[in-house]
This record gives C-alpha cells, sequence and structure tokens, in this order.
C-alpha cells in the first residue's frame, strides 16, 4: 500500500481513536443501560462488547510499538494500606448485613392470607451468613 | 413480536451510527497515512468491523420502522 503523508503523525491519530473508542464504549454500556427493548438492549451489549476488543487490541498494538506510557507501579506499602482499609469495610458491612437478615428473622412478616410464607421457628434462626 | 423501540433508543441508534462512522473515518486516514505495518494492519481490521457495526445499527433501524406506531402514543 502506497503511504500518503498525513496531517496527523501515527501516534496522535492512533491516540485519537483510541480516545474515541472508550467513548464510544462507555456511550454502547449507557444505551445498554436505558434500553427497553430486549432486542435492542442486546444490540448495544453485543456493539459494547465488540467495541471493547477494538480497544484492548489497540491498546495493546499502540504498547507494542512504545506510543503508550502506562503510569508507574503501585508501591506496595500503598498496596497495602488500601487493602487494609477495605479488610475492615468488609468486614463491618458484613456485620451490617448479618445484624439486617438477623433482625428480619426475629420480627415476623405477615404476608397477609398467605400462610405458607410465615417464618419458620424463630429459635432455629442462627443466621450463617459471611461466619 | 418484537416491541416498537422508544425515542431514546432511537437517539442512542443514531447518535452510534454517527460515532461508528466517524471511528470508519480516522481509520481509514490510519490505514493509508501509517508507515508502521502493524496500525495500518489493524486499522484495516478495523474499517471492516464498524461497517458491521454500522449496517447492523442500520438494519435496526429499518426492522423498527415497519413496527413503528405513525401517531404519537398517549
Amino acid at each position: 500500500m502506497q503511504h500518503h503523508q498525513s496531517i496527523l503523525p501515527d501516534e496522535d491519530l492512533a491516540s485519537m481513536i483510541l480516545c474515541d473508542l472508550k467513548r464510544v464504549v462507555r456511550e454502547y454500556a449507557t444505551a445498554a443501560t436505558e434500553s427497553t427493548c430486549p432486542q435492542i438492549r442486546k444490540l448495544f451489549t453485543d456493539l459494547t462488547n465488540s467495541t471493547l476488543t477494538m480497544q484492548g487490541q489497540l491498546f495493546t498494538a499502540m504498547q507494542q510499538q512504545q506510543m503508550y506510557n502506562t503510569s508507574s507501579p503501585a508501591l506496595r506499602q500503598e498496596i497495602d494500606k488500601q487493602g487494609k482499609e477495605y479488610d475492615q469495610t468488609l468486614q463491618k458491612t458484613n456485620q451490617f448485613v448479618q445484624q439486617k437478615l438477623s433482625g428480619m428473622a426475629r420480627q415476623p412478616m405477615y404476608y397477609g392470607s398467605q400462610p405458607q410464607f410465615q417464618q419458620p421457628q424463630q429459635s432455629q434462626q442462627t443466621p450463617t451468613y459471611y461466619s | 413480536m418484537p416491541q416498537p423501540i422508544t425515542a431514546k433508543e432511537l437517539e442512542y441508534i443514531a447518535d452510534s451510527m454517527s460515532n461508528e462512522d466517524l471511528l470508519l473515518k480516522q481509520n481509514a486516514v490510519l490505514a493509508s497515512s501509517s508507515s508502521n505495518p502493524a496500525l495500518s494492519q489493524l486499522a484495516q481490521q478495523f474499517i471492516q468491523t464498524h461497517q458491521q457495526h454500522y449496517q447492523t445499527l442500520l438494519q435496526t433501524l429499518h426492522q423498527q420502522s415497519g413496527i413503528a406506531p405513525t401517531q404519537p402514543q398517549g
């Protein structure tokens, strides 16, 4: 193929396309979540996946051509700090969920005239979630 | 029987075709101007995929036209 001089260097043009692919992935994902018809939702879901694949391919190609500088590696102490913090968050959330679920078991719920939905014996309710 | 698309979905489909059109042209420029074989080949491959996306969107629009109401629905 004969190469014609572009107005932009390869690198800039590829960056522009990568940027637009990222934007279009987001737009397709948004369109999928806001679709009413199942057929249209599937259309936008498929287009999201296809565009995401292209974005990944272009990124890899640019990285191989040394056109893309990824940000510096995260430091171990920063990783550990975040890990510790979110370990605590997870524990608190698990406690919260357990409280809510055990509260549900203690308070009998009334489902009107549908006795089949009555809670079983309260004494037997020992929630084992997240233990 | 498929249900008719909403006005919002129509907007998204139209915007999507506009996006695909833009990417098609950008990749055509990259494919023709790049001195890098890897990028040029990828751009040519992308042209085909964007053409397929565009066709799929356009076909959906044509299919939907047949079942769409002609009067505003209450």
